[in-house]
């Protein structure tokens, strides 16, 4: 096969031809000291099940403004709709009790264009306070201080809140554990260590992981397995290099690392906003879009196949490439990305998220995922 | 030149601020000057201990320190460090000068004091205390003779090429030494043009390295370094102990350092310049190796290691 329909296969038929794409991973050697949890959290105990609850008016698209009782609502229904419970109190108390402290790993790489919408984290707060939970036994975090400033989301959680990043100055370890790392050499970096942020392993019982909906140049989307893994190691950046990106492969090998894997009990992704390029930034409103709805699931798999669908269908509506498009003619280096949604910055690896069903996180196959739908 | 100063081996200074400075470079705690033709007499009726400054005798080194080359293309982002470490591995024997412009004295001098060359700093006049600060603190760890510790021998031709390839190795804490020929003591021996390591792989001297780096195996570092691309180390040590000299050349402070060593080493000491109290944390002997945290460092930091 030549090379260019060898890629138009690929394009096709992603599943399929996605291992013999990636035969030569990189070498992982990952340093825990954590056991898995008997009943790890990821995939946990709705494998292949996703609450889905949409509602148009949940946020308006000229100002962007947040409509906060249609966002509880959505929250209440799809946390049912995820259990099968009638009362969403009963819902959230499977997953969460008085003894927790609970991690919430927010994103704000888009920040203040887009991240885990304020409205949404504080109503999760509060939610977690009708189970027992303590303000000051809830820690949102994120790596980069910088990203966080903007979004201000002690205005929107009690006072007690813990508000904890990584990196006040970019690049210092000394907010992850030396301990707990996956070590690999991609591209001859020195460095080739990423160490866990140390709230993960030394404070939390639980995380709640709730990501955006967003295209990602480098992996494709960026969702409920980008964000746990990505936002929640260090020195991660230095897997891309040139168009080569290794997220493929290290994606799904830092979700799995214990305890991440273990404690992330419960994923609610946000996609109040959405951006279907430029991701994981969006500095430019144009590529915002309003998907208006969130995913409730333990499974970051199923969710994220649900998301790849969800940025594919929105491109495609946009005559930009497909996020399956692994054409050179396509990536160019420099500042078209920024404008052009059919110029790519790397080779996209949306198959990090099958890849990541092949180390037991969970579920791919569409037909294995039932969706539990709500309209509001 | 530098004869009187060999008993302690610390960096002078030259000072051309004129002997009406004296009681400043006193109460920088420096006793000893190196100052311009004709001074001599002045700064010894000043009370120190001062000798002429002869630029001639010296061998110039560039300023230490790092260029954030935003607006350069690069294959890395990593800053571009200046430092001499490699020219001093390379030829250590000259006697060396530094003008430095500010903030920059005391990275100078710790440069010097850890390649253990003979070297006198030049610095701004506004840079006199931090200049004093280190030396007192280097008087202060002191200099116990122990072989300098690296596992690649490389063999020298002299050419620029040559001195590139080892400037890269120290910017990536690949210990080497400069030999005349293969030692078989080494883990490794490097000689530009061999099958093993082409010549033309050297017109790429990152590139080099990244192949010395692969033919040694992380797995034999003597030292590797985790959470800075701006700290470069050297070590000195016998079969019972081992010091780590570690220089920032970053300008600000580094938090968090992580330091593996191969070897275990069942006690280590902390002395950072400017860090009064701090101490080694985490501190863990695992899998042949020894590690450890430094909570924070600024210029320079040594850790006396012990099995």
């Amino acid at each position: 096969m030549k090379r260019r329909a060898f890629l138009q296969a690929a394009a096709t038929a992603p599943a399929a031809l996605a291992a013999s794409l990636h035969e030569d991973l990189p070498k992982y050697r990952i340093v825990s000291r954590f056991p898995p949890a008997e009943k790890p959290g990821m995939p946990g105990p709705y494998a292949g099940v996703v609450g889905r609850v949409h509602a148009e008016r949940s946020i308006d698209e000229t100002s962007e403004r947040v409509d906060v009782p249609t966002v509880k609502e959505m929250i209440a229904q799809g946390m049912r709709a995820l259990t099968g419970d009638s009362d969403a109190r009963d819902s959230w108390a499977r997953f969460f009790n008085s003894a927790d402290v609970v991690g919430i790993k927010v994103n704000c790489s888009g920040a203040p264009g887009i991240m885990s919408t304020p409205e949404v984290v504080g109503e999760i707060v509060r939610n977690l306070g009708v189970v027992g939970v303590r303000p000051i036994q809830i820690w949102i975090y994120e790596r980069f201080q910088n990203q966080v400033n903007s979004v201000h989301y002690e205005r929107y959680v009690p006072a007690g809140v813990h508000i904890w990043t990584a990196e006040h100055d970019r690049g210092s370890i000394a907010g992850y554990d030396p301990q707990t790392y996956v070590d690999v050499n991609f591209f001859g970096e020195d460095d080739t260590r990423s160490n866990l942020a140390r709230p993960v392993s030394e404070q939390f019982t639980k995380i709640i992981n709730v990501p955006n909906m967003k295209d990602h140049g480098a992996a494709g989307v960026t969702g409920c397995l980008k964000n746990i893994a990505y936002g929640s190691f260090s020195n991660v950046a230095r897997s891309h290099s040139g168009v080569k990106t290794n997220t493929y492969s290290f994606v799904g090998t830092l979700a799995s690392v214990e305890p991440v894997r273990s404690r992330t009990v419960l994923a609610i992704m946000d996609g109040l906003r959405g951006v279907w390029h430029g991701g994981p930034f969006s500095p430019n409103r144009k590529f915002r879009f309003y998907p208006k709805q969130m995913m409730f699931g333990t499974d970051p798999v199923a969710m994220d196949r649900l998301l790849l669908n969800v940025i594919d269908a929105k491109r495609k509506a946009e005559h930009a490439t497909s996020v399956w498009d692994r054409s050179p003619e396509h990536i160019k280096r420099g500042n078209g990305y920024d404008n052009n949604p059919s110029i790519d910055r790397f080779i996209r690896e949306p198959g990090h998220i099958e890849y990541a069903s092949t180390l037991g996180l969970g579920i791919y196959d569409l037909n294995q995922i039932q969706v539990r739908k709500v309209e509001l | 030149m530098l004869g009187f100063f060999l008993a302690v081996v610390l960096p002078g200074l030259y000072w051309d601020q004129g002997p009406q400075t004296a009681d400043a470079v006193k109460k920088a705690g420096v006793e000893r000057v190196y100052v311009p033709a004709g001074q001599q007499a002045a700064w010894q009726a000043a009370g120190l201990d001062a000798q002429e400054f002869d630029a001639a005798k010296l061998l110039k080194l560039p300023a230490p320190g790092v260029e954030y080359r935003r607006n350069v293309a690069a294959a890395t982002s990593m800053p571009w460090v200046d430092a001499n470490g490699w020219r001093l591995e390379r030829d250590g024997r000259h006697s060396y000068y530094y003008d430095v412009p500010w903030r920059k004295a005391a990275l100078a001098a710790a440069e010097a004091y850890v390649y253990d060359v003979d070297a006198v700093v030049h610095p701004e006049a506004r840079d006199l205390s931090a200049f004093g600060q280190m030396l007192g603190f280097l008087g202060i760890i002191g200099s116990p003779a122990l072989p300098v510790e690296a596992n690649i021998g490389i063999i020298d031709d002299g050419s620029d090429q040559t001195g590139e390839v080892l400037n890269l190795l120290s910017r990536k804490n690949l210990l080497y030494r400069v030999i005349a020929a293969p030692d078989a003591t080494f883990d490794l021996n490097v000689r530009i043009g061999t099958k093993e390591f082409p010549k033309q792989e050297a017109t790429d001297p990152s590139g080099f390295a990244t192949l010395v780096r692969q033919k040694l195996t992380d797995e034999k570092r003597l030292l590797r370094i985790y959470g800075s691309d701006v700290v470069i180390g050297r070590l000195n040590g016998d079969d019972h102990r081992l010091r780590v000299h570690l220089i920032n050349y970053g300008g600000g402070k580094v938090d968090g350092l992580r330091v593996r060593v191969r070897g275990e080493y069942r006690h280590g000491k902390l002395k950072a310049f400017a860090e009064n109290d701090a101490a080694l944390t985490e501190y863990a002997v695992t899998d042949g190796g020894t590690e450890f945290t430094i909570p924070q460092m600024s210029v320079y930091a040594l850790v006396d290691l012990e099995r």
